[in-house]
């Protein structure tokens, strides 16, 4: 039986896929996890989850973000005044850089 | 360790972990689903959390009107994702609630409906025109991420991760109410008069966002030492005020003479609490002010005109996997 594993590196953050584990059983999965994928890299918790109870979709089945274009949802499509509160520039910065690695930004 | 709620759905329990060792640990994300957590804190955690979300739901259905309402394609669109974005809040902080296993999220919505549920002070006043959309999206809005962005740090990690990706999102939100205030105060006469007009209305609402002064908050010293909250009320209205009064002027909004606001020397600005409608305030935040228990009634019967929906939803799951869908999953 295949189970998935995810990382979280320290506490609070999120646990993230690092890759699987063959165990009979629950038991035995998280200790193969601990053994294969907490070693090196820092660790702070692991979850191991049955592979068959994943479900997936993928970008072969549906257009992620839909086919038309949504600038209009991006704080990056709005001029306002300068001087925006630290936390609207922070956010700003999240959406730009999500739109560049969406490769939007075109 | 499961509980059945009153819904008959799985509730996770959990044992008591002494207090004194929750305010040692807590620090920003302290605390997953993982730790022994006493019932003070789920508590604390379950309320705070619990008005935030209802807080989405009841400001999303202030603003629905006005996708309708929208003066051009342009706002419609931003307008609907952004009500679609507040309802997704909702959904995130209401899994971050019902995790602490204190009440589940059928009871929550349950309470908000018949008119137990607590939200924002702003949500219970009526939103009639247009040129009070920019005080909802971006005064209010603004207020809202201030605060939402000290809360990246709760000591709640399911909330703290939830408050990511709302942070995210209402970025949006602001620069868009902004985009509108910009085209109102740079529109005719008229609507700047107007727009003034609604921004004298909604000022002092707006302050009162950030709840009652620190030494009237009753629970703000519990949620402080265990990490839950960041910032006190008055150290997010000051930094509100301090970030929003220049915006507004910048606008040619005119600050009103009430509530009075004093400039420090240092150029940061406090409002005199006394100017403030203290008695108005207390009685929306036991739902018993008139407008807002009509939003809240109205609110029940649209989730009720849709109950088929859910219905539907839930059917198709059982169908489907000859299971019933748990409300934990």
């Amino acid at each position: 039986m295949i189970w998935e594993v995810f990382r979280q590196e320290k506490a609070g953050g999120y646990h993230a896929h690092c890759g699987n584990v063959h165990a009979p059983d629950r038991e035995m999965a998280r200790q193969f996890a601990a053994i294969q994928h907490g070693r090196r890299k820092p660790t702070n918790s692991l979850w191991v989850v049955p592979r068959e109870e994943i479900g997936e979709i993928g970008a072969d089945e549906v257009a992620f973000g839909g086919t038309t274009d949504k600038i209009y949802r991006w704080a990056t499509a709005y001029n306002t005044t300068a001087g925006d509160a630290s936390e609207v520039v922070e956010s700003e910065d999240e959406q730009a850089t999500a739109e560049r690695r969406r490769g939007d930004d075109r | 360790m499961w509980r059945s709620s009153a819904k008959g759905e799985s509730v996770p329990i959990y044992n008591d972990m002494d207090l004194d060792a929750i305010e040692e640990r807590a620090g920003p994300r302290a605390f997953s689903p993982a730790d022994e957590l006493p019932r003070e804190y789920r508590e604390a955690a379950t309320r705070m959390i619990e008005f935030h979300a209802n807080s989405e739901i009841m400001g999303a259905y202030l603003e629905r009107p006005f996708i309708r309402q929208a003066p051009s394609i342009d706002r419609k669109l931003a307008f609907s994702a952004k009500t679609q974005d507040e309802i997704g809040h909702a959904q995130l902080l209401y899994r971050a609630a019902e995790t602490l296993g204190v009440k589940s999220r059928e009871e929550m919505l349950d309470d908000l409906a018949n008119g137990d549920g607590k939200f924002l002070n702003c949500f219970h006043y009526p939103l009639e025109s247009w040129v009070e959309v920019p005080m909802i999206s971006f005064f209010v809005d603004g207020a809202a991420m201030r605060r939402q962005a000290t809360l990246r740090r709760t000591s709640w990690e399911p909330y703290a991760h939830a408050m990511d990706k709302v942070c995210f999102e209402e970025g949006f939100h602001v620069k868009h109410g902004e985009d509108i205030l910009t085209e109102l105060m740079t529109g005719s006469r008229k609507e700047r008069r107007l727009t003034q007009a609604a921004f004298e209305e909604w000022w002092p609402r707006i302050i009162q966002f950030f709840g009652p002064t620190d030494d009237d908050s009753t629970h703000h010293d519990f949620a402080a030492a265990v990490g839950l909250k960041q910032q006190s009320n008055d150290e997010l209205r000051d930094a509100f005020l301090d970030q929003y009064i220049p915006k507004a002027r910048k606008h040619g909004l005119e600050i009103p003479d009430e509530p009075r606001i004093r400039e420090r020397d240092d150029g940061t600005y406090a409002v005199e609490e006394d100017d403030l409608d203290w008695d108005e305030f207390f009685t929306i935040a036991k739902n018993e002010y008139e407008p807002g228990v009509g939003q809240i009634d109205e609110r029940k019967r649209a989730r009720e005109a849709v109950g088929w929906v859910r219905d539907a939803l839930e059917d198709d799951a059982v169908a489907a996997d000859g299971t019933a869908p748990q409300a934990a999953d």
